[in-house]
Order: structure tokens, then C-alpha cells, then sequence
């Protein structure tokens, strides 16, 4: 599991019981307007396939049976059985559910982002949820596509500062700590 | 309908005269903060904070633990709510 890192901002406080703020520089608002768009575009890439059977279709059930061949969208939407075959049958009845749900937390970020001008952001408990799945999300396929390992800190630390790995990798240090800030601040409430 | 063949297989099938035969697991990864797993845990399943900890540390230092145990539809609904957390989680048999 990924280690605390530390950040001099201040990250996600809880001022009422259902609200939450938090404030960003431009610069960072346009990281996570940039990375939520990705995140949405990569799991659009994963399209329903279209069931003759309109009942099929009604319950969710995508055709979609094989894993996804991207390591990003494979990590998104995970085998649920070691078992290939019970892993396809799982996956045809619920991936399509998971995918909406994702693409839901992914959207309510960014749509926040880019339709509210304050350098503060205001959430709700519900808000609050949204932007924390969506920012795990944003986590898990960054640390795929930087092979992010358990001590990955110190490889990418020795990287040298003109190497774009380095600014990747600051940018998803970066959300660690933004995330942790959200999780302490909903777990006062536990 | 089910077959008749279908339906004995269910009968003979050892988990059906078990109480809890399934499990749900879940796996080490590098990303996921231990902090969100503690939480995972408390918001998905109502564990006490100190439950929640020790489950997070078994999976941290062995790399997976059995985090829930009942019916295969209930560890179903368990392992999908946790794809939906972004953990990394698997049901199967419980070989016990």
C-alpha cells in the first residue's frame, strides 16, 4: 500500500457536518480537470456491447466478457474470480454498472471543476464521496502506467528533475496527500 | 428452467449444505492510501476502526486477507462494492 507524503497546502476540511472545502491553485484545478477528462475518456474507451436482447441490455448486462486488454482499465475494472470463466460470467452481468459508476465519480469532479470559477471548491457528504472514488481512480491508472511499486518513492525521487516521470509522479504524490486529506477529514465523523 | 442435471449438480455441489462457503478477499497493492482502506472497510462493511486497522495491516504485510465470509451472491455484492472503492478484491471458496 502507498506511504503518507506530506504537503505544506492544507488539503480537504470539514466545516459543517456536510460540507467540506477545499482550496486550489489554478495550476492544480487544471491537473484535476486534465486527469478527470483522461480517466473519462479511457473508460469510454471500454464501449458496451450492443445486446440484440433489449431485456439483456435493461439489466445491464454488456457482452463484455473477456478483461480488458489495458493494464489501466484491467486495474479499473478487475477480474473478480481467479477462475477465467466464472471471472466472465461475473464481468457480463456487472461491468457495465462499475464502468457508470466511475465514469459518475469521474464526471461529478470534473463538471464541479470546470462550471464553479472559485479557487475554493465546496462539497457535499455525497460530493465528498464522488471526488474520493474519483481521485483513488485517478491514483490506481496513474500508478499502473508509472509502474509504481510499494517503494517507489525513492526510484522516482533519484529520477532526474528533467525527466517527465518525475512530474508524473509529483503529480500523483501530490493527490495521495490530497486524498488522505479527504479520508481523515470523513473519518472524524466515523 | 435449470435441467435436472443442473439441479443435482446444485445439490451435490459441497456449498450447499454449508453455512458461510464463500469468502471474499482482498489483495496488497502499491496505490491504495492505508488510511482509504481503513475507511473502505468501516463505510463498506461496519467494521470498528480497530477491526478495520488490523485487516488493513494483514493485507499490507501478507498480502491479502479474507475480509468478508458468507453466501457466493452476498461476496458477489461484496467484491463489486469494492471494485467500486478501487480495491483490488476476489471471491472464492472457502477451502477451510
Amino acid at each position: 500500500m502507498g506511504a503518507k507524503s506530506s504537503n505544506p497546502s492544507k488539503g480537504f476540511k470539514r466545516v459543517d457536518s456536510d460540507t467540506f472545502v477545499v482550496v486550489f491553485s489554478p495550476s492544480e484545478r487544471e491537473v484535476l480537470v486534465n486527469l478527470s477528462g483522461q480517466l473519462i475518456e479511457i473508460l469510454a474507451e471500454r464501449v458496451d456491447v450492443v445486446d440484440e436482447d433489449p431485456l439483456a441490455e435493461m439489466v445491464g448486462i454488456t457482452g463484455h466478457d473477456s478483461p480488458p486488454d489495458d493494464a489501466v482499465l484491467l486495474r479499473l475494472l478487475p477480474n473478480a474470480y481467479a477462475d477465467p470463466v466464472e471471472s466472465a460470467e461475473f464481468r457480463r452481468y456487472t461491468e457495465s454498472t462499475l464502468r457508470a459508476k466511475k465514469r459518475e465519480h469521474a464526471m461529478h469532479m470534473r463538471t464541479h471543476l470546470v462550471e464553479e470559477d472559485e479557487s475554493t471548491i465546496s462539497l457535499n457528504e455525497q460530493g465528498a464521496q464522488a471526488w474520493l472514488g474519483a481521485m483513488n481512480d485517478i491514483r490506481l491508472a496513474l500508478g499502473v502506467r508509472l509502474n509504481v511499486e510499494e517503494n517507489s518513492y525513492d526510484y522516482f525521487e533519484l529520477l532526474s528533475p528533467e525527466d517527465p516521470m518525475q512530474a508524473v509522479f509529483a503529480v500523483y504524490s501530490w493527490l495521495g496527500w490530497l486524498q488522505e486529506s479527504l479520508v481523515n477529514t470523513l473519518m472524524v465523523s466515523e | 428452467m435449470p435441467s435436472t442435471e443442473e439441479q443435482l449438480d446444485e445439490l451435490t455441489d459441497a456449498s450447499f449444505f454449508l453455512d458461510r462457503p464463500w469468502i471474499t478477499i482482498v489483495w496488497d497493492d502499491p496505490v491504495n492510501l492505508m488510511s482509504y482502506v481503513v475507511y473502505v472497510f468501516i463505510t463498506l462493511f461496519g467494521y470498528s476502526r480497530e477491526r478495520a486497522t488490523e485487516l488493513m495491516f494483514q493485507v499490507h504485510n501478507e498480502g491479502r486477507a479474507v475480509v468478508s465470509s458468507g453466501r457466493r451472491e452476498e461476496m458477489e455484492r461484496d467484491v463489486a462494492r469494492l471494485h467500486e472503492f478501487g480495491l483490488w478484491a476476489t471471491l472464492a471458496r472457502d477451502d477451510k
